[in-house]
């Protein structure tokens, strides 16, 4: 292994992605159109109900984290599914790339696309509903990104072998997926409202953790000790078996002859 | 079936007993046996084509060989490489096209072949180059900033070759190469096909069904057929193995003369294209036979010709 061929496999990877995304138009509303409707009708509708301005940058915060996490996690998955689309599959899987290069490559081009939906709302933000994301200083605000990157990573590497486990019947997956973390993790509420056993599974996601860390900045306290070391954790832990399930998944489809059926 | 070489580094493959079996279905019941203890061996820097109807596990041997698919018994070794083992280091040094290409859409051509260039440990310049004389090789120029989804099937399976060479294997895969292709795109690929191996010396395994591109291209010819090699050798080896004897074709005036295909030594008569084709067991010692009854008989020879059975009537006479 020499590192010049596994920085040069990942930015093959990292370029790709790159090269895909600025010629969809689909990706265009991915970026833009739902992350905007998303933060305009949240922030009107706390201001319909009179939320007080930590309510407000409470669920904002939760609005924000989905779109960053959303398009950050839906970018990894393209690592596979863009191959499974044009049924380009085996060609990639015949060359030297191993699934470190595929899931790095994407999430780089994840976090560039996905910290450009973070400044537009953040903008967008400050200037409808005065809600400032700099408030909690930077460090704090780096940690947030850092865990809503790291859960996206997670996610969309297990949808990855998802797909590669059951092919294109997964894909369902790559779309609901998130939302699925994102409801269980505390968007728009704390997880003490949610009942027990729901909230065990929420104490058992990274995110959970990153949010209630950021949210502290802002008036709330904290629900647990040392939530960022503890996301933090969880996330190193999540990505080695997600990744570990990745390369099972693969070695599966290779066995199972899926990864042929899944290219031309 | 294994044929014996002399030395084993002089080996390209060395498969044997190999076994593969598809599951399907709830719970996986449904079975279906690709291969049965496939053995085949290919010298470097050989043609070697492999043959066979459709469904006969042509491409799963193929996959298995390339490290797409891993075998469930036996063992394969490449490049001197375990298949299973050693499939990373093994796919640094082989490459492959496929009859019905499919890349990102998206992509540019060029960019195609710099990303799995990319892949292969290639940056700067030297990636540059490459592309640029994979791109001048297979006649892309005037297409290389068109994404391959406006591209045509011929163009398509151009990028994929551009694409195959990009590592410079030492080993090649060509599934039905030239599926798909019109005449004399088909034409300029086989004589590419050639001067790689005559050039660069690469072994080339490839599938096909088009006959006279096995004949034309291939050293060695394997066929198979339900999972098993059931001939190999060269294309003169196969017609002999296979016994289909000569064919005596005449030109006659009239036309039909029903008698002859009860004529000693005649195994079979058909008319084609206002020819007589007769399979004889030995043209040598049938023709002057022939030739007298017909004389004798007032029947008008305009013109003979004796020839080789094609070896589609060998593949033809092997699937059945």
């Amino acid at each position: 292994m020499s590192w010049r061929n596994e920085l040069l496999a990942v930015w093959a990877v990292t370029l790709r992605n790159a090269l895909m995304s600025a010629r969809n138009v689909f990706f265009f509303f991915e970026l833009l159109f739902w992350p905007i409707v998303g933060i305009l009708s949240i922030g009107l509708m706390s201001r319909f109900l009179e939320l007080s301005e930590a309510q407000a940058s409470f669920v904002l915060v939760g609005t924000i984290a989905l779109s960053v996490v959303n398009v950050c996690q839906l970018e990894v998955a393209y690592a596979v599914l863009l191959d499974v689309w044009s049924k380009s599959l085996k060609h990639q899987f015949l060359a030297p790339i191993g699934i470190r290069h595929l899931t790095l490559g994407s999430w780089i081009v994840g976090m560039v696309r996905s910290l450009a939906v973070f400044v537009l709302l953040a903008a967008l933000g400050r200037w409808a509903f005065g809600f400032h994301v700099l408030q909690p200083g930077w460090l704090a605000l780096g940690t947030f990104l850092l865990g809503c990157f790291l859960t996206a990573w997670v996610v969309g590497v297990a949808v990855c072998a998802l797909i590669t486990l059951f092919g294109n019947r997964a894909e369902a997956f790559a779309w609901a997926s998130v939302n699925l973390v994102l409801v269980l993790a505390g968007i728009y509420y704390p997880i003490s409202v949610l009942p027990d056993s729901m909230a065990a599974v929420a104490r058992a996601l990274p995110l959970t953790y990153f949010l209630d860390a950021y949210r502290a900045h802002y008036g709330f306290e904290s629900e647990f000790r040392a939530p960022a070391a503890t996301g933090l954790a969880l996330s190193a832990l999540y990505a080695a078996l997600a990744h570990w399930a990745f390369l099972a998944a693969i070695q599966r489809a290779r066995r199972t002859g899926l990864l042929l059926k899944m290219s031309e | 079936m294994t044929r014996m070489v002399s030395s084993l580094s002089m080996l390209a493959i060395d498969a044997q007993d190999v076994e593969k079996t598809f599951r399907s279905g709830w719970m996986r019941r449904r079975e279906t046996v690709a291969l049965r203890g496939v053995s085949l061996t290919v010298a470097r820097g050989a043609i070697v084509g492999v043959l066979g109807p459709n469904g006969a596990g042509k491409t799963t041997l193929l996959s298995i060989l390339a490290t797409l698919l891993t075998p469930d018994r036996g063992r394969v070794t490449v490049l001197g490489l375990d298949v299973v083992r050693d499939a990373s280091a093994l796919r640094r040094r082989l490459n492959m096209v496929s009859g019905r290409p499919s890349f990102l859409w998206s992509l540019r051509v060029a960019e195609i072949v710099a990303f799995y260039g990319r892949l292969y440990g290639l940056s700067g310049r030297a990636l540059r180059r490459r592309v640029d004389s994979l791109i001048e090789l297979t006649e892309l120029e005037p297409y290389r900033r068109v994404p391959y989804s406006e591209l045509s099937t011929g163009l398509k399976q151009r990028v994929a070759l551009a694409k195959s060479l990009v590592n410079e294997p030492e080993l090649l895969f060509l599934d039905e190469p030239t599926l798909g292709l019109d005449p004399d795109v088909a034409v300029r690929v086989r004589a590419h096909i050639a001067r790689l191996r005559r050039e660069q010396g690469i072994t080339i395994v490839l599938t096909t069904h088009y006959m006279r591109e096995a004949d034309e291209l291939c050293d060695e010819i394997a066929f198979i057929k339900a999972g098993r090699i059931l001939a190999r050798g060269t294309s003169g080896e196969l017609k002999r193995q296979i016994r289909l004897g000569e064919v005596i074709a005449l030109k006659l005036d009239p036309a039909r003369v029903p008698w002859l295909a009860e004529s000693p030594g005649v195994l079979r008569c058909v008319e084609v294209d206002g020819w007589v084709e007769c399979t004889v067991d030995e043209a040598e010692k049938r023709l002057p036979e022939l030739l007298r009854a017909l004389h004798a008989e007032g029947v008008v020879i305009r013109n003979v010709q004796v020839r080789e059975p094609e070896l589609e009537e060998v593949f033809v006479e092997l699937a059945k």
